[in-house]
């Protein structure tokens, strides 16, 4: 029988997927998800980039919170930083996307320094609430910065291209998500295992044992936000992209606050976590709507006004929920799911 | 009584020495916590290469506080060398970064072990040698299989399931991975059974036959001195004993003080105890 415990040799305790087999199933997820905008409706492959760019994000906090255990809720300002400077290079300087995307995550990346050299004092709540403080600088400055960013109003996203060509339809901008998602999770999960996630690791678990070893926090805990805030960036410019017009109501606490319930929904540290976490955390308010508005019409109709509140209301009580019975996230359930049936009939499920 | 300290040449008997290498120096080291709570005041002392060197004392008498000054750990807990120098192999290891001190050669094994204890055994030995290029690292991996034969079979256990003895197995080995030359090791027999205590120090003596310094700390006097080459013995925060290992076993007060034993070498009642404990504070 087939098990997950006794690996007898280096390389296959560093492989990237653990079977040969777990490659046909994600190199069939990807086909999928290639072939959905050509064959599935339209509203079902913007909801799709809709998650596919979120996941971008939610891997990146992850690399931060969950496996370097730093606390954000900021994150919502390194995704605006990346959403305008993708606004600003593609509309007002003609930048190319791919060029757009990686300066918009290297500016993210530089501005992560501003939190990063606090973190290096700071732990728990104090690093959160100044996180929390850079994110709402970032607003204000944007708001400030009119003759770049449009301030209050917002700024278009107009012109876009890839390699020359003109990125219009929602279906390109769904390929660019999606070739940035597959790149986005062998960077994560090969960093992860690589010495710099061991030393990320060994810093949540224990900073100053890690301290005694000879790992460099400021080197390490600096590295941690800018690869975070690399990733977040880019999913800042990603959405730039299919928004196509942002401003400042779209980087709000709730949108760090989201980010945050879907590490934790899908599990701490887990980059599959993360995206599941994304998934669920992306679709539930909108199955949440459609549910009441669908069952308890007669007693009550969510407007769409109301959105906010209703994703704040959501995003709570997931937390809670999850916190309470399954604090490892989704990723732990999935992983009793699968040794449940890789053991079936001869085991039995635990939680 | 503070003396010389250890030399290579009258101590160690079969340990090979270094020539070339001066070994830890720590000269008039006082050390503060918070700025104003003084946790060792002026101590001295040496630990020459390939010899065993034992601090000895009671809970509060600064033992620990000295490693962490060594390894450069105290900052994050707000203490600080106020005055004197540490000095590894002639060059002052006081100023610098704790990374940069594993590098130079001098590694901590911490009290209470202090695992990552969501992360397997062999990832927790990864991590201890995170200073070492990737073939050092592997090449030393098998190297501390091979010290530890226990460990292989659980090198892909969650370290915060194994048993103590197992966990201090896996702390000692993380601080090989670095291959240091200078060994500390704080309190290695706390909370492990007896039979656990004396493999741990059967292996602690092994090391020192490969050119390996060991400074421990240790309150069980006599399982420390058993295996040491010299001692040392603190008490608020000074140096109030130093010698041979054989010196100090034999000393009536380290006996009556530290042993637990009378003068014909008996174990001593717990009334006896008492009574020494009330004459020992009395006399400091």
């Amino acid at each position: 029988m087939r098990t997950r415990t006794f690996k007898q040799t280096y390389g296959e305790l560093t492989r990237l997927l653990p079977y040969s087999s777990s490659w046909t199933w994600y190199v069939a997820l990807l086909a999928a998800l290639i072939a959905l905008p050509l064959v599935g409706p339209t509203y079902v492959s913007t909801f799709v980039l809709l998650i596919l760019s979120a996941a971008v994000g939610a891997i990146g906090l992850n690399i931060v919170t969950g496996s370097a255990g730093l606390i954000s809720l900021g994150h919502a300002g390194f995704l605006a930083i990346g959403a305008y400077t993708t606004a600003i290079l593609t509309t007002d300087y003609g930048f190319d996307l791919i060029p757009t995307l990686v300066i918009a995550g290297l500016v993210s990346a530089a501005s992560s320094l501003l939190v990063g050299i606090p973190s290096l004092r700071l732990k728990g709540l104090y690093l959160a609430i100044t996180t929390l403080a850079f994110s709402i600088i970032v607003t204000q400055l944007i708001v400030e910065a009119e003759w770049l960013t449009g301030g209050s109003i917002g700024k278009a996203v107009t012109r876009t291209t890839v390699f020359g060509y003109p990125v219009r339809s929602t279906i390109s901008i769904y390929y660019i998500a999606l070739g940035v998602l597959v790149l986005t999770i062998f960077g994560a999960l090969n960093l992860l295992r690589s010495r710099v996630g061991r030393a990320w690791m060994a810093i949540r678990d224990y900073d100053t044992a890690a301290r005694m070893m000879g790992i460099n926090l400021v080197q390490y805990k600096l590295f941690a936000f800018a690869v975070s805030a690399f990733l977040t960036g880019v999913a800042g410019g990603l959405s730039a992209l299919y928004v196509r017009y942002i401003n400042i109501d779209g980087f709000t606490l709730i949108v760090s606050v989201e980010a945050v319930a879907m590490i934790l929904v899908g599990g701490l540290g887990s980059v599959r976590g993360a995206i599941l976490g994304a998934i669920i955390i992306t679709i539930l308010p909108d199955v949440s709507r459609w549910l009441m508005n669908t069952m308890f019409r007669s007693v009550f109709v969510l407007p769409a006004a109301n959105s906010q509140e209703i994703k704040g209301i959501i995003y709570a009580v997931m937390i809670i929920l999850f916190l309470r019975y399954e604090p490892d996230g989704l990723a732990a359930r999935w992983a009793v799911i699968k040794r449940f049936w890789s053991e079936w009939p001869l085991g039995k499920a635990r939680g | 009584m503070l003396k010389s300290g250890p030399s290579s040449g009258e101590l160690g008997g079969s340990a090979p020495v270094a020539a070339a290498r001066a070994g830890l120096e720590v000269a008039n080291a006082q050390i503060f916590y918070d700025s104003h709570v003084e946790a060792v005041r002026d101590i001295s002392f040496a630990v020459p290469p390939g010899q065993i060197v034992c601090l000895l004392g009671s809970n509060g008498a600064g033992k620990s506080t000295t490693l962490k000054a060594i390894s450069g750990i105290l900052f994050p807990e707000k203490g600080m060398l106020v005055s004197g120098s540490i000095t590894y192999d002639g060059r002052r290891i006081d100023r610098v970064e704790a990374d940069e001190v594993v590098r130079g050669g001098v590694v901590l094994v911490p009290e209470g072990r202090r695992l990552f204890i969501n992360l397997t055994v062999e990832e927790n030995l990864l991590v201890g040698g995170i200073s070492r290029s990737a073939a050092d690292r592997r090449a030393q991996l098998e190297r501390v299989y091979d010290q530890f034969p226990e460990l292989p079979e659980h090198r892909h256990r969650i370290s915060g399931y194994l048993s103590g003895g197992q966990q201090q197995m896996v702390a000692i080995g993380r601080a090989l991975m670095s291959n240091p030359t200078l060994l500390m090791l704080d309190e290695p027999s706390l909370g492990l059974a007896p039979k656990i205590v004396d493999s741990i120090f059967e292996a602690i003596v092994q090391l020192r036959s490969n050119d390996m310094s060991v400074l421990l700390v240790e309150q069980n006097a006599h399982l420390a001195l058993s295996v040491a080459d010299f001692g040392y013995v603190m008490e608020r925060g000074r140096i109030v004993f130093d010698g041979s290992a054989n010196d100090l076993m034999e000393s009536p007060e380290i006996q009556e003080f530290y042993l637990g034993m009378n003068a014909s070498k008996q174990r001593k009642s717990l009334r006896h105890v008492k009574h020494y404990k009330r004459r020992k504070r009395w006399l400091s």
